[in-house]
């Protein structure tokens, strides 16, 4: 049998409050509904996932080369066509030989990725670990119930034949329900007919088709529903079998909005971290199916779930940050950098991967060319960084002061920080002994808190430029402790560039 | 080897100039060097060209020398395009005087152009941008306003440089460019504007940058034994140096100065047998008002972390120890990067051939020049020396 072992959840620092869309639209059509999570100008499903996913391989005390199977489920890819789960899994480091999955098409299809990863555990019973990974972020017309409601959140589950949340039971649905939620090939917004009562039978009938088809009729300490709004899962309690004040104590919309296809598992993230014995998990995908999960925990589950906003938009700022309200990037120019240059870089980009040079022990970033230690040529050792440093120079980049390349995402952002920090070594590598005391890219820069604490002898940091996120810039001053993630850099020819930035330490 | 000598130098007006080409631009500076020569100067004289520019825009990318020496009837001349960003034409004046010291060309012609303003700009980003460095520097969002920004942000934490500090540098040589006819800002400006300016990169607002111009300057390279052809005044080229480091600031020893820039001055000092106190005026590479700070330290006019100090003391104001920047700098005069290197050679020129106006240094005998490529990547510096008596060499 197969049980959730880990689980991580993610949103955006941003929120709205349905007060704001009133103040603006004079009205707010999200039933339910009294805050929302958004998305910053350099967040999608894929970096969403990928900040669950590390918060679930922490919580695990896994590493990306653990995971065996790995999965990503979204209704709103990046892009229509093209494989997400080799970055994802190049972020995460998982192995190239992993076997990959990529869901999409619906809001179901997150449920559908983890029937697929028991599928997957129970055909393979021998200690495989499988890697879940849901995001979801839905956009609709700015006039419309949808786009009120749209949320932004992200998951993930690590699946092992054995650990303290079993799913016991598990049933699926589908009867065609056409116009309900649905976006066209080629369409940026999800729509829907909104035929109301047709609606509502739809998402009624599936959910019950499916809880109906589980062996044992649940009765479950929470029920996680599918919430594309904050009362919708509410009038499914009758058919799930389940009391509205089971589907109350697991249900994360009123706060998150809606999360699409990582609706069910971000509710159920967070049931299993809080300790809650028995779930009832329903998802709903217009169109319609539906899944249903019956989880039976014994333990904790270990559990990084970070579902707290920090920043509060105003309607104005909510337009801007998802680019409703600005322009594309402008028609290029001279400065350039090739589709296949920059994936030659994705392992720096990715995962900080540096170089230590063999004879003096310098680290470079990146890791090509003569060492900035010793100037020699012979070839690096691979190193991973550890993901935190010490910020060595610092602007606040404000209009006209950005690359054309990040012209949009500053008109979507606002001023951001670009800055130039000394990352750490990795720990292990940090014990090393090495023949001097050092820093890599040859920054005895003065200025650096980093480069003057140590007592060890080998090399520490590196020094690397890098955007700040996740922050007003004036939160990134000289000295100041930061970590990297992943976030979209910029987009060029169609093709989103993704890679590290900083944002301020976490305690 | 032999001496170098500079007879002659001249440049355009710097500024936006939509009815003239990058050629009718540089046919301009080359007249008004060819011009300046005290005695006569036959262009059929001149053995090689240097010639810097960018080719911001996209013009004529390929064979961009020839493309100028030919327009202004220097067909067949041997003709070099130099390209170090924004030190192209300080490198092209380096180049003649390699030619001519090691006695390969008598006469050398060393000039630059641009043409900036003639694009859109979004698109004079791109260009901008292509001297950083493009793979991590650029795409952590910078242009060069950032970068400079980020070496003021260590200069500050690192010695309490104030934001006053970089106004007064705009302050100083908007003064100083309302005194020259090329330049392009050519307007004074007070304290308060030059505080309370929009800001582009935090702590740099627009004051601290300089503008996008076009423009394009010339200067005529000669050796020691034609130089009485042309010239009783000589102006020798008594000091020249360069150096290199990696394009991107992070790469980069120190963030609170320029390497490349001192080990440029050390080498040209060297050559000239002369130390900082012995320059008389200096025109420095000032595209950010941080730039011409770290610039005093890294040229030795004072310790490491005084700038401050020295441009608050005025000694680096027209009619200080050591006026900086007479021609307005980048920052008034303007900054057609091809053109800008060679352009602070006709300063130089001005000011040693006492034809600088009412900005003229009092009978000055010695002058640096300082171009700096990108935010460090290449610099070069020149020490001209007014020759009182040449037998007495």
């Amino acid at each position: 049998m197969t049980a959730v072992t880990a689980v991580g959840a993610y949103t955006p620092r941003f929120r709205i409050s349905a007060e704001a869309f009133e103040a603006a639209w004079g009205h707010f059509q999200a039933a339910g509904i009294s805050e929302k999570a958004v998305p910053a100008a350099d967040e999608d499903a894929l970096t969403m996932g990928y900040e669950a996913a590390i918060r679930a391989l922490e919580a695990a005390e896994l590493e990306g080369t653990d995971v065996d199977w790995l999965a990503f489920a979204t209704s709103t890819p990046p892009v229509a066509e093209g494989d997400l789960t080799a970055r994802l899994g190049a972020m995460l480091a998982v192995s190239e030989s992993a076997t990959r999955h990529v869901f999409t098409g619906s809001t179901r299809a997150g449920t559908r990725a983890i029937w697929a990863g028991v599928d997957a555990i129970d055909a393979n019973a021998s200690g495989a670990t499988a890697l879940v990974v849901t995001a979801d972020a839905p956009v609709g017309h700015p006039d419309g119930e949808l786009d009120h409601a749209a949320g932004a959140g992200a998951a993930a589950l690590v699946l092992e034949p054995d650990g303290p949340a079993h799913i016991a039971d598990r049933a699926e649905f589908a009867r065609p329900y056409p116009g309900t939620r649905f976006r066209n090939t080629g369409d940026d917004e999800t729509q829907g007919l909104g035929v109301t009562q047709y609606d509502r039978r739809a998402f009624t009938q599936t959910i019950g088709g499916a809880v109906a088809e589980l062996e044992r009729e649940p009765d479950p300490e929470a029920a996680v529903i599918q919430a594309p709004d904050g009362k919708l899962p509410y009038r499914a309690a009758g058919a799930a079998g389940v009391d509205t004040d089971d589907i109350q104590a697991a249900a994360t919309v009123h706060d998150l909005g809606d999360l699409g296809a990582a609706s069910v598992p971000v509710s159920l993230a967070a049931a299993l971290a809080a300790g809650t014995g028995s779930i009832l998990a329903v998802s709903y995908g217009s169109g319609a199916g539906a899944d249903a999960f019956a989880l039976e925990t014994a333990g904790d589950v270990p559990a990084r779930i970070d579902l707290e906003g920090e920043d509060t938009l105003s309607y104005a700022e909510y337009l801007r940050q998802r680019g409703v309200v600005t322009t594309g990037p402008p028609s290029g120019g001279g400065a350039y950098v090739s589709v296949p240059s920059w994936q030659r870089s994705i392992p720096q980009r990715y995962r900080l991967e540096a170089g230590r040079c063999p004879d003096c022990g310098a680290l470079s970033f990146p890791p090509t060319g003569a060492c900035d230690g010793c100037g020699t040529l012979d070839a690096a050792e691979s190193v991973e960084l550890a993901g935190t440093g010490t910020v060595e120079a610092v602007t606040t980049i404000s209009q006209g002061g950005a690359p054309p390349e990040f012209a949009s995402h500053q008109s979507r952002s606002g001023d951001y920080a670009a800055a130039i920090v000394a990352l750490d070594a990795a720990a292990d590598d940090r014990d090393r002994d090495g023949d001097e005391n050092r820093n890599g890219n040859g920054n005895g820069n003065e200025t650096a808190g980093a480069n003057t604490n140590g007592d060890t002898a080998t090399p520490r940091t590196v020094s690397v430029p890098a955007m700040g996120t996740d922050a007003a810039p004036d939160a990134f001053a000289v000295g100041d402790r930061v970590e990297t993630t992943i976030r979209r850099i910029y987009t060029q020819e169609g093709v989103t560039r993704y890679g590290f930035k900083i944002r301020p330490q976490t305690p | 080897m032999r001496d170098a000598y500079l007879v002659g130098a001249g440049q355009s007006a710097y500024g936006a100039f939509p009815e003239e080409s990058y050629r009718s631009l540089f046919r301009t500076a080359f007249d008004a060097a060819v011009d300046s020569v005290p005695d006569e100067f036959d262009a059929d004289e001149i053995d090689e060209a240097f010639i810097g520019t960018l080719g911001v825009g996209g013009r004529q990318l390929g064979l961009s020398g020839p493309a100028v020496t030919e327009h202004v009837g220097l067909d067949g001349v041997p003709c070099t395009r130099v390209e170090n960003a924004c030190a192209a034409s300080g490198f092209a004046v380096r180049q003649a005087v390699q030619a001519v010291k090691s006695g390969m060309a008598d006469v050398a012609l060393a000039g630059g152009f641009e043409v900036m303003t003639d694009t859109s700009s979004d698109a004079t980003k791109y260009w901008l941008g292509v001297s950083g460095e493009t793979e991590w520097e650029r795409l952590s969002g910078t242009t060069f306003s950032g970068v400079y920004a980020q070496m003021a942000s260590a200069h500050m934490n690192e010695y309490g440089t104030t934001r006053e500090q970089l106004s007064r540098v705009a302050v100083k040589n908007h003064a100083n460019g309302a005194k020259n006819p090329h330049a392009q800002l050519g307007f004074e400006c007070t304290l308060a504007d030059a505080q309370s300016a929009p800001v582009v990169a935090d702590p740099l607002n627009l004051y601290h940058c300089c503008p996008t111009s076009d423009g394009a300057a010339c200067a005529l390279i000669v050796g020691e034994d034609v130089v009485d052809d042309y010239t009783d005044d000589p102006i020798r080229v008594a000091g020249v140096g360069a150096g290199s480091d990696s394009v991107g600031l992070f790469q980069r020893d120190t963030y609170t100065g320029v390497p490349a820039s001192r080990r440029a001055a050390e080498t040209a000092y060297e050559m000239a047998d002369i130390d900082p106190a012995d320059l008389d005026f200096a025109e420095v590479h000032d595209c950010f008002a941080i730039a011409e700070l770290l610039a005093y330290e890294d040229l030795g006019f004072c310790e490491p972390g005084d700038a401050g100090d020295l441009i608050e003391s005025g000694a680096t104001e027209l009619g200080g120890d050591l006026p900086v920047n007479t021609s307005g700098g980048l920052k008034s005069k303007g900054h057609p990067i091809g053109a800008t290197g060679a352009g602070q050679v006709v300063e130089a020129f001005k000011q040693l051939s006492g034809k600088a106006g009412d900005r003229q240094v009092e009978t000055p005998t010695r002058g640096l020049t300082h171009n700096v490529g990108g935010s460090g990547g290449a610099a070069v510096v020149h020490v001209f020396e007014k020759q009182q008596e040449v037998s007495a060499r």
